[in-house]
């Protein structure tokens, strides 16, 4: 991997996602880059906007999903670009995994570095991986890694001694909280998160990349999960979220967590048929190791 | 009966955070939030994360009505075990210093044997309601069952009823803000702009060197970017004070209260410890101090008989009476400042030999205090006055100050809406 290109200003996103739309010739391998910026700190109204969307009190500790927003543009950068392997529009999250080291906190002042890493053969098309970290000083206080699945038509047969991708953990079944989220769910949250992929915003907009109707940002689902799982997972610890279904909005869906000594497992739910017959739209699981 | 009362309960500690002047620093937080902050701050210094406490009590006054078990959620919020019990108080500015009396009594019959008081309260995060008038439209318009129902509901629909109610701090039977009552009592005990302004400049004064020599360390947990508190004005004094415009009683001859000498409105909130002495000492926490006794009292303000914030001066005589105690015999005064106005019209009233023996029945007056024991940290008019939070501010202050000087005693009043007052003391 080469060092990391130091940028003086956040991405701006709504370029950059015009940016992926042109039509260029992409290459077969990923070239691994990353950014680095300096002096990060949290705008506090912005914290306090997105505590309340996403179920945090607000307060001065930043949740473990707050900082996915100051990389994000960072990430999209590197993936809008025309040396980057995979077309951007269309492309899933699939499975995000956040590590919190040591305490956030809405004073201190952060290095924010993100690259992209590990293009990947899957039996739908093929993943990368695309992270980031935060650090104080040398020492890193948070990290993320979110994989994307690039959908193609005629996959590659996954090559011997590939290993298969991660099954996700069987979540648990049984609603211990049911949540009705509003139709403007997905407004709220691009503005929040300068995310404004149209699938998000409009169900005209939706219809026309395939959904039936709005889609929920898969980062505020694993947000709002996280935060119903109370003050234990806010501070140092680990979770991992795999992206099953979307949530398509307005809609009634399910909390359904099973909490043990050393992990927490949830996973978000909905439909009115039997256990088996619902829909998974995400597993996720805490450790309180960071 | 076997809950006879046992040993008075010990105050531990107590943890705030700063108060925050209305649409400001705060102006995203809500009731809970503030309160899991500052539950959270004292649950950290003395290690009670995981636990489960008897109980936590605790309350506002502006509440939403979604909020109606306020403490619960923000127990639920915090690092305490999810199992522990609470309820809400209410009883306006009293609102904490209540809560902390009930608790602290609980403990004293043995039914609790530790527990957090507290209180919080937002006047940017309102509740806002809808007219009387669209109320009784929506209300018909959900019990109407056929589509001729809800037209004819909805036919009460009048273009006046739309715009919204905001929560207003004028008594619901006189109309008159608190400010405007007050100006009365002014009038009526003749209390100049000097003695109010003097109040209000030592407040400001005191809590700056209080912060100064780092008094609220271990009683105040930072919040949204504040380490202290933002009404204060450490270079307040009297002469500046005297250039504000009267703001309360401008209809009366000599209006003299100011938006200097009243306090403004504050979003906060406040904690308090509590535990019996056997608790305290099994975990290894020295009492600061003991809360020995407490009375509440009501006047009727309504008819115009009485002040609507005099009632503390009321309540003190009993509590005096039934300690066996005068009211010389106190190392230290905290009477809440609702206005500058309210100090000193209660050192009057109980200086007042008329008052004293037509209101309170008593032969002599109470007589007055030395006055450098009286608030000697600042009070409500620098601090800022978050209503439920204020209770609590003043009884973990007094315990820690009466704990640091060696003193024996303290009295706390506080004036409430609706023409109530509590006093309670404070023990070595």
């Amino acid at each position: 991997m080469t060092e990391p290109t130091p940028i003086s200003e956040e991405p701006n996103l709504t370029r950059e996602f015009a940016r992926a739309l042109r039509p260029v010739r992409r290459p077969t391998t990923l070239i691994e880059r990353s950014l680095l910026r300096t002096g990060v700190t949290v705008d506090r109204a912005h914290l306090a906007a997105y505590q309340r969307l996403c179920g945090w009190p607000v307060s001065d500790l930043v949740p473990p999903t707050y900082p996915h927003l100051l990389a994000f543009p960072l990430q999209t950068r590197l993936m809008a670009g025309p040396d980057f392997p995979l077309r951007l529009p269309g492309m899933l999250h699939v499975r995000n995994e956040v590590r919190v080291l040591a305490p956030l906190t809405a004073g201190q002042e952060w290095t924010l570095t993100a690259g992209t890493a590990r293009l990947a053969p899957h039996p739908k098309g093929r993943t990368v991986e695309v992270w980031a970290r935060l650090a104080i000083g040398d020492d890193t206080v948070w990290s993320e890694t979110s994989t994307y699945l690039a959908r193609s038509e005629h996959p590659e047969p996954p090559a011997a001694g590939v290993e298969a991708p991660e099954r996700p953990p069987a979540g648990p079944t049984r609603a211990t909280a049911r949540w009705d989220l509003p139709a403007d769910l997905g407004r709220r949250y691009a503005v929040l998160s300068g995310d404004v992929n149209p699938i998000h915003l409009h169900p005209w907009s939706a219809k026309a990349m395939g959904f039936r109707r709005t889609v929920a940002h898969g980062m505020w689902t694993s947000a709002r999960t996280l935060a119903a799982l109370g003050p234990r997972v806010q501070g140092v610890g680990t979770h991992t979220v795999w992206f099953r279904k979307p949530v398509l909005l307005p809609s009634t869906v399910d909390l359904c967590r099973d909490d043990g000594d050393d992990r927490i497992l949830a996973a978000l739910r909905s439909g009115v048929a039997g256990p088996g017959e619902r829909s998974e739209h995400l597993v996720l699981r805490w450790t309180p190791q960071g | 009966m076997t809950n006879s009362p046992g040993p008075r309960a010990a105050i531990l500690g107590g943890n705030r955070i700063p108060f925050a002047r209305a649409h400001g620093a705060y102006a995203r937080a809500s009731n809970q939030d503030m309160l899991i902050a500052a539950l959270d701050g004292l649950i950290a210094r003395f290690g009670l994360a995981g636990q489960r406490l008897d109980e936590v009590v605790a309350g506002a006054v502006v509440k939403h009505s979604a909020d109606f078990n306020l403490t619960r959620e923000a127990v639920l919020g915090t690092a305490l075990d999810p199992r522990t019990p609470t309820y809400d108080v209410q009883q306006a500015c009293a609102t904490s210093l209540e809560a902390a009396v009930l608790l602290g009594n609980k403990i004293r019959l043995g039914q609790a044997q530790v527990g957090i008081a507290g209180g919080v309260d937002s006047t940017s995060d309102a509740p806002i309601a809808v007219s009387e008038g669209l109320r009784q439209v929506l209300l018909g318009l959900n019990r109407a069952k056929t589509p001729g129902e809800r037209l004819r509901a909805l036919s009460g629909l009048r273009p006046n009823q739309v715009a919204p109610l905001l929560p207003s701090v004028s008594e619901p039977r006189t109309g008159l803000s608190m400010g405007e009552h007050m100006a009365r009592t002014v009038e009526d005990w003749g209390i100049t702009r000097a003695e109010q302004d003097e109040i209000a400049a030592a407040s400001h004064q005191h809590l700056a060197a209080a912060y100064e020599r780092g008094f609220f360390d271990d009683l105040l947990t930072p919040y949204l970017g504040l380490t202290r508190d933002n009404n204060l004005r450490a270079d307040s004094t009297v002469e500046k004070l005297a250039s504000l415009k009267p703001v309360f009683g401008t209809d009366l001859p000599d209006p003299s209260m100011t938006a200097g000498n009243s306090t403004p409105l504050t979003d906060g909130a406040a904690t308090v410890l509590l535990a019996s002495p056997e608790w305290a000492a099994e975990h290894r926490f020295k009492p600061l101090a003991y809360l020995a006794d407490a009375q509440t009292a009501a006047v009727d303000f309504v008819s115009g008989d009485e002040g609507l914030l005099m009632a503390p001066a009321y309540a003190t005589a009993t509590l005096l009476q039934r300690n066996g105690l005068t009211l010389q015999d106190f190392d230290l005064y905290e009477i809440h400042e609702a206005f500058a106005a309210t100090v000193v019209t209660i050192l009057k009233a109980w200086e007042s030999p008329e008052f004293c023996r037509t209101r309170l029945g008593l032969s002599a007056p109470l007589g007055s205090i030395d006055r450098t024991k009286l608030n000697v940290n600042g009070s409500s008019l620098a601090t800022g006055h978050p209503f439920g939070a204020t209770g609590a501010r003043i009884l973990a202050g007094t315990a820690k100050e009466l704990h640091a000087r060696g003193g024996r005693r303290a009295l706390i009043t506080i004036c409430a809406a609706g023409g109530q007052g509590i006093a309670a003391i404070v023990e070595a």
